[in-house]
């Protein structure tokens, strides 16, 4: 199978989306025969259009980005707008999404998945499903012990993608927990991540006490 | 009332909202309220890179210097936040998305519990109700505005807004006038 993967992040090479796939891709070269060609939106910023040509000429394509105001980045959804040309064409690629938000729990994503579902379907596209994670910001400052069990998941995707074509519903679900958290698991999770991720690079720069600094005025 | 009439139509000569617009802006005016209008594809706005230096380095402030700060700017001193745009391949104009991820220096990067949910915590004290006023396109259908409303409902939170309406062109300028009224 040759595999088309477009990295939709804003931070282009340094994302964590480009990360998370590229524990799917090793799974997925495992399989004999199967190709990958990367796309980077930030490096074809430029020439959309180009890039939308070769989307139209792929057999099966992923576009991964991280979430952004609960949807697709800005660049994302200009790239989405070049693919009008290739509505309803009958030999367009199988589409698959994956899309990871910085908010603890996987619920988030949900929103936009429909409208990427729609958005195949209108296409023409045969919709692949979408890979859904919450919790992917700071992902070199969480303990190894989860990162190393997403990484796996994302991997075992890949390489039964490889096989199969299609993404496996269990490890889907198992890689979407959790889906949303309890009072419980917020009670823990907010203080970590506001103290852990946050409080500590404000910490660093020397601005935590102008953290709610108001530049608009009040 | 202040009134911000944010226009993302990417199109130069497809002017159908542009006009609709005009005469919205027009309307709130006579009425009395103060009403300002930013035409996105006029103004320079460069994407989101997600550097998060408005979050952490220089708290409330985007690096990169062009017009999205005024939108910013614009957006928090106003009541109500009209953003209008066609829907294009189903969704709000890359135009309009681009300035609206622009708007992450309006919060703060703490997070917080609302209604059963993680979001990001105020910066600000108050927040203008966000309303959308969307061009159909051929192929629009129920299903594509169900998605695009709780999406719209969804990003109202996450600005720490509140979803005011979501509104065609196709309705008369006095309707939308008066579901402004009501907020």
């Amino acid at each position: 199978m040759r595999l088309m993967f477009i990295n939709g992040s804003p931070r282009g090479t340094q994302s964590n989306t480009g990360r998370l796939m590229g524990h799917f891709i090793r799974g997925f070269l495992q399989t004999e025969g199967n190709t990958c060609d990367m796309e980077y939106l930030t490096k074809n910023r430029r020439s959309l259009a180009d890039l939308a040509e070769k989307f139209a000429a792929a057999q099966t394509v992923i576009i991964g980005f991280p979430l952004y105001v609960d949807a697709m980045p800005g660049s994302v959804k200009a790239f989405l707008e070049k693919l009008q040309p290739y509505v309803g064409r009958s030999d367009n690629p199988a589409l698959g999404f994956v899309i990871q938000c910085g908010f603890p729990e996987t619920s988030h994503n949900r929103y936009v998945e429909r409208y990427c579902e729609k958005f195949s379907r209108r296409m023409g596209c045969r919709y692949l499903g979408a890979i859904l994670k919450g919790g992917c910001e700071g992902l070199d400052i969480q303990p190894t012990f989860l990162t190393d069990k997403y990484y796996q998941y994302y991997n075992l995707l890949g390489l039964e993608f490889g096989k199969t074509g299609a993404f496996d519903a269990a490890i889907l679900e198992k890689l979407a927990r959790p889906e949303h958290l309890t009072s419980e698991n917020m009670a823990q999770v907010i203080p970590f991540i506001n103290q852990a991720l946050w409080d500590a690079q404000l910490e660093a720069n020397g601005v935590l006490d102008k953290s709610f600094n108001k530049p608009f005025g009040s | 009332m202040k009134y911000l009439l944010i226009n993302g139509n990417p199109y130069h000569d497809h002017d159908e909202i542009d006009r609709y617009v005009i005469r919205l802006a027009a309307g709130l005016e006579s009425a009395g309220n103060e009403v300002r209008v930013l035409v996105l594809r006029d103004m320079k706005i460069r994407p989101c890179t997600g550097c998060f230096h408005c979050w952490v380095k220089d708290p409330g402030t985007c690096i990169i210097e062009d017009d999205g700060r005024e939108v910013s700017r614009q957006y928090i001193a106003s009541d109500h936040v009209i953003l209008a745009s066609p829907l294009v391949m189903g969704f709000l104009s890359a135009t309009l998305k681009n300035a609206m991820d622009r708007n992450i220096p309006l919060v703060h990067p703490h997070l917080e519990a609302i209604d059963k949910e993680v979001h990001h915590k105020k910066r600000y004290e108050n927040y203008p109700v966000v309303s959308f006023l969307l061009e159909k396109e051929p192929f629009t259908d129920a299903e594509d505005i169900a998605i695009v409303t709780d999406l719209f409902r969804r990003e109202a939170i996450n600005v720490r807004s509140s979803l005011g309406f979501v509104k065609f062109i196709d309705t008369p300028v006095d309707e939308v006038q008066n579901a402004l009224d009501v907020h």
